[in-house]
């Protein structure tokens, strides 16, 4: 089953290196200039997330988070991955004021954590997940959204 | 003399530097009043405040400096940081360099975190400072801030080594998320701090991010996470009762992380001093327990001033002074990178 259908499905991660994995997959099947929304309360492992994205990208330097400076930017393998916290942001044009323009330049991969601060500023074909916890220790990855593409 | 410049987040900073008689005069202009009511920086507005105070305390430094006379470098931050804050600070640093003819090197903001403890030292007697300082050396460095934990080494020759980074949240990040689910407000570290000093370190146990005895790498999610599930479990009541004890263990969890990492870092040997910067190093639970680390390892302990532990262009301008990587660039050569790692120039 790809994992765009298992993650419609919705897939349970008892551990961060499980999430890891998921992501991995995730950034494996992710096509290039893709954005990747993810939604979820503090502390469901969204920035674990990124990290097994990253790995599946074949990017190896370290994701950490990007909340203090906004949005941060990982490079390999040729490629870019721009991860961005828009928690602090409130609309759009905040997000124009950034100069991510000047750093999302193809082939890159857009992950866009608190997505719901700036969702008119998102690409219509970004593909939204969303993150939470079952219980403690059990989190839940499922595809919330998805363009026709896959 | 030297003009530093610093906007890399929400503090607007100026500095003049003689290296032979130490910081000449600095100005921090701060927007945490701004931000806090947002609970943290934002971006826009950070940018458009640099943009309102540059010019005025560029202004003050020429009046101190009789109109900018005996400038022979200009310093700036290139990152890490918010793009546009740096942006603003890059441009206004272009200009004067080439306004005054003078050499423009842009600096590495976690460089001048790694030098800041030592702005003192050669502040006391400037003309002494190589030997004292080399005498300090290999010394292992400890920045904790809001963006950044890391470990480094500063060997004989001056060069920096990144030891240890963290694998997620900084610290100082830990301390502000923890606040954030605590409910308590912005900015959280000095808030957490307050109120655990009225609460007992054990009352919860927190992970301590440790991870493999032999590993350097910080972790703090976990952390931040252990503290949701806990609140899940609480009424509004318990918790409002348990605060100082949850502020009191919470940061102890923090404090223990990075002794620990620190402390691992000394036993692996040949350093001769100690190093604490960064926003968090103003954390007094942590100075102490560094402190002791250090004394207990028999080496000398060097925290940064509370001036030059948040964003501040003293730091900068030593950095660009004492760090043999800093060049100088032709102006229009100076790029801004918000993902500037400590050990890249």
């Amino acid at each position: 089953m790809s994992i765009f259908a298992e993650l419609e499905a919705g897939i349970v991660a008892t551990s961060a290196e499980q999430t890891r994995a998921v992501a991995r997959r995730l950034g494996q099947a992710l096509p290039q200039n893709a954005t990747l929304a993810l939604h979820g309360n503090l502390g469901v492992g969204k920035t674990t997330f990124v990290q097994g994205l990253a790995e599946g990208l074949g990017i190896r330097e370290a994701v950490t988070s990007p909340t203090f400076n906004i949005f941060t930017l990982h490079r390999g393998a040729g490629r870019i991955l721009v991860h961005l916290d828009a928690y602090r942001l409130e609309n759009a044009q905040q997000v124009e004021d950034l100069m991510l323009d000047d750093f999302l330049v193809p082939p890159y991969w857009l992950a866009v954590e608190w997505p719901e601060k700036i969702a008119e500023w998102l690409p219509v074909d970004a593909v939204h997940l969303r993150l939470s916890i079952v219980s403690a220790g059990v989190h839940r990855i499922a595809l919330e959204r998805r363009p026709g593409l896959f | 003399m030297l003009l530093a410049l610093e906007t890399s987040c929400d503090e607007t900073a100026v500095a003049l530097f003689d290296p032979s008689r130490g910081i000449v005069e600095e100005w921090i202009h701060s927007q945490i009043a701004l931000h806090g009511r947002y609970g943290g920086v934002v971006p826009d507005l950070a940018t458009r405040e640099h943009l309102r105070n540059v010019v005025p305390l560029l202004e003050r430094a020429r009046e101190r400096s009789s109109a900018f006379q005996g400038i022979t470098r200009v310093a700036v931050t290139k990152g890490p940081g918010l793009a546009g804050c740096l942006a603003i600070g890059t441009a206004s640093a272009k200009a004067l360099a080439l306004s005054l003819g003078v050499p423009l090197v842009g600096v590495n903001h976690l460089r001048g975190h790694a030098f800041s403890p030592f702005i003192a030292l050669h502040a006391e007697m400037p003309n002494e400072f190589a030997e004292r300082f080399a005498a300090c050396l290999p010394h292992l460095g400890l920045i904790v801030s809001g963006g950044n934990t890391l470990l480094f080494s500063l060997g004989e020759d001056r060069r920096i080594r990144v030891l240890s980074t963290t694998r997620d949240d900084a610290a100082g990040e830990a301390l502000d998320k923890g606040a954030k689910l605590l409910g308590l407000g912005y900015p959280g570290g000095p808030l957490i701090e307050r109120l655990a000093a009225k609460g007992r370190i054990d009352a919860f146990d927190f992970p301590r991010g440790i991870g493999p005895r032999s590993e350097l790498d910080f972790s703090f999610s976990g952390l931040k996470t252990s503290l949701r599930y806990l609140l899940e479990k609480m009424t509004p009541e318990q918790i409002a009762a348990a605060m100082p004890d949850l502020c009191a263990s919470y940061q102890q969890a923090v404090v223990d992380a990075l002794v620990r990492k620190t402390s691992l870092a000394l036993e692996q040997g040949g350093f001769r001093s100690v190093g604490l910067s960064g926003g968090v190093a103003n954390n007094r639970t942590l100075r102490a327990a560094l402190e002791r680390t250090a004394q207990r390892a028999r080496v000398s302990f060097f925290a940064a001033k509370p001036i030059h532990t948040g964003d501040n262009a003293g730091m900068v301008a030593f950095a660009a002074w004492a760090d043999p990587a800093v060049a100088c660039v032709t102006s229009g050569d100076l790029r801004i990178d918000p993902s500037l790692e400590l050990g890249a120039v």
